[in-house]
């Protein structure tokens, strides 16, 4: 490797910090690329050199194909860190950079199109002997009828191709399923021009467990651990923790293994996300997707393995050998990551940028925070609500935990509504101390409490 | 302190659709700093940075300080440049990020120059992105009064690109 790398930052806010500064300790200029909303950022500042990508909605800056290849290649950069959302799982934009090329940092465009596809992956899963949760497309509603009868209800009734829960219903008994599955194939004809329609048993209580993998391009591959992420809100993680304390050690064996084997299939480079749905009630746990791309929690597999993830994925991107093998990952203590987010709590957790007036951290042992907030900070209105990652490391789960709190209290914040409240509550709810909480517990918890 | 608001306001339209987070203007005793956005925590004050300039004769009187977004690499800083913007002129900006171009082809006459005078729909330059040529037309009848940009060079969305003298309909 050439000493002066290059390295264009297509993101924005905390992960483009995390970027910059993974950068900066491996002696790399960095260039970030900003929409016409973000130049007075705090990423904006600590990069080398910010050029203005576009206007403030992102399909203008962030997700501008042409402006950032065209801004990465005059301001001669070697390579582009797409972080998370935006670019980071697009298969055109890493065939683009191998065509201009330019390193792109992540896996091959040929892997996000094998992920992308998630039917695809689901299969790729089936033929590694990994298990799926049970179901399968169907294109017929007296198909749909005998799988459903096959499986047990209550079955999820979706669209085959798409995503994001559109179309999306819950049937718990068998004489409502031919209307369901009528109207959600006429709306996935409708909206994906494919009528097909997934059908798949619906777990009552399950945790979301994930395992961080990592490849090069000598066909090392490595897996870091798993994190779960069972506390989320319509979707939506709030709370990260590694390692999962839910899981026996066979069971965590064989996710780890599981997880390993999909990646060696794909010859996988990079880092990237195996999930997982953990059936507490019957024990078993069924492969869901792959995130070939950083994740947001990625800092609570950080804390436990001591490995710094990002450093690692710039430089398997340049083509260096793993410095680590299997055998010299271990997991020390326990990790929990909170979210805080701008987004009022006591308003369905509508989103609330604004001014922050107040912005003071507090300094506390074992305690990281990955943040772009600065006092006097305005926050957009353009794009996703994060504020700040905070990472608390403990020896296990309950110190883990208390520094966290103690974190969330000292914090000094005005201006917008956050979601600290909210995440300072949870920390003290039994389910959540004792870790008996599922994916769909927050939903359930805040509609009884504001039913009361 | 003797304030000519007529002044201020067309100061004020003028500055309203240009890309600045810093405004100073200096007239005998007189200062005006107009900023816009939050005032960051780590930044001087641009005023001790920035140079005392002599009042230019001909040209107005003010500066525009802007981000020097196409030279060197800054680090941790925006360095503060100062762009001379002929009294009256309107500004056209970048509406997108590309190659700046002020010739149809190399070896070729430029659209323009300062000095040419222009119709609304009359093309000043070319914005190339990944092999997409882009014509910008000045928006206003008028005379060219200043170019801004460095041909082939970068330049970011909103950046300045050209000064034009407006002239009546």
């Amino acid at each position: 490797m050439t000493t002066q790398e290059k390295i264009f930052v297509a993101n924005r806010g905390e992960i483009a910090m995390r970027i910059i500064e993974a950068c900066d300790r491996l002696g790399f200029d960095t260039v970030l690329g900003v929409s016409s909303a973000d130049t007075t950022s705090l990423p904006a500042r600590r990069a080398g050199r910010t050029v203005v990508l576009g206007g403030p909605r992102a399909a203008e800056s962030y997700l501008n194909v042409k402006a950032v290849m065209h801004a990465a290649i005059e301001t001669g950069c070697t390579a582009i860190h797409p972080g998370y959302g935006f670019l980071s799982e697009r298969a055109d934009f890493a065939q683009l950079c191998v065509e201009q090329r330019m390193i792109f940092i992540g896996p091959r465009a040929e892997q996000l199109a094998a992920l992308g596809d998630k039917l695809n992956a689901r299969e790729l899963a089936k033929t590694l002997g990994v298990p799926v949760s049970p179901g399968g497309p169907t294109r017929s509603a007296a198909e749909a009828q005998s799988l459903a009868r096959e499986i047990g209800f209550p079955v999820l009734v979706k669209a085959a191709h798409g995503g994001g829960g559109r179309g999306m219903k819950l049937v718990f008994e068998e004489k409502d399923l031919a209307a369901a599955w009528n109207l959600a194939s006429s709306e996935a004809a409708a909206s994906f021009g494919d009528g097909t329609v997934f059908i798949e048993r619906f777990v009552e209580a399950a945790k979301h467990v994930e395992v961080q993998v990592l490849g090069d391009e000598r066909g090392n591959r490595i897996h870091l651990g798993e994190r779960e992420c069972s506390l989320q809100f319509r979707y939506q993680k709030i709370l990260e923790e590694a390692p999962c304390a839910a899981l026996s050690p066979e069971v965590r064996e064989r996710l780890h293994n599981y997880a390993v084997r999909i990646a060696d299939a794909l010859d996988y480079l990079s880092l990237g996300t195996v999930e997982f749905l953990y059936d507490v009630a019957r024990d078993e746990v069924f492969f869901l997707e792959v995130n070939p791309r950083v994740q947001v929690e990625h800092p609570v597999t950080e804390a436990v393995t001591g490995v710094d993830l990002v450093r690692s994925q710039i430089l398997v991107a340049f083509g260096e050998e793993l410095e680590l093998r299997q055998g010299d990952v271990a997991a020390d203590g326990h990790a929990i990551e909170a979210r805080l987010t701008a987004q009022d709590p006591s308003n369905g957790l509508r989103p609330s940028p604004g001014l922050l007036t107040r912005w003071r951290p507090p300094t506390s042992g074992g305690v990281r925070w990955d943040t772009h907030m600065f006092e006097h900070y305005m926050f957009p209105p353009y794009y996703d609500a994060l504020m700040a990652k905070i990472i608390a490391h403990g020896p296990d789960r309950p110190s883990a935990m208390a520094r966290l709190r103690l974190a969330l209290d000292r914090l000094q914040i005005a201006g917008p509504p956050t979601t600290r409240p909210l995440l300072r509550r949870l920390l003290d709810e039994p389910e959540l101390v004792d870790n008996t909480v599922t994916t769909r517990w927050l939903e359930n918890e805040l509609a009884w409490k504001t039913k009361q | 302190v003797d304030i000519d608001l007529d002044e201020l306001i067309a100061l004020v339209e003028l500055l309203k659709d240009a890309e600045f987070s810093e405004f100073k203007y200096e007239k005998g005793d007189l200062q005006i700093v107009i900023r816009r956005g939050g005032r960051s925590y780590d930044q001087e004050p641009l005023l001790e940075r920035t140079e005392k300039r002599k009042p230019l004769g001909g040209l107005r009187k003010g500066t525009v300080e802007q981000k020097d977004w196409a030279s060197e690499p800054v680090r941790t800083q925006s360095r503060a440049v100062a762009v001379e913007v002929p009294e009256g002129a309107v500004l056209v900006t970048s509406p997108l990020l590309g190659t700046f171009y002020t010739r149809p082809k190399p070896g070729e006459t430029p659209f323009v120059s300062v000095g040419s005078q222009v119709e609304a729909d009359t093309v000043l330059c070319i914005i190339e992105v990944m092999k997409l040529m882009n014509s910008v037309v000045a928006g206003i009848r008028g005379v060219v009064a200043a170019v801004h940009a460095n041909e082939g060079g970068l330049v970011e969305h909103g950046q300045l690109l050209f000064s034009i003298t407006p002239l009546p309909e």
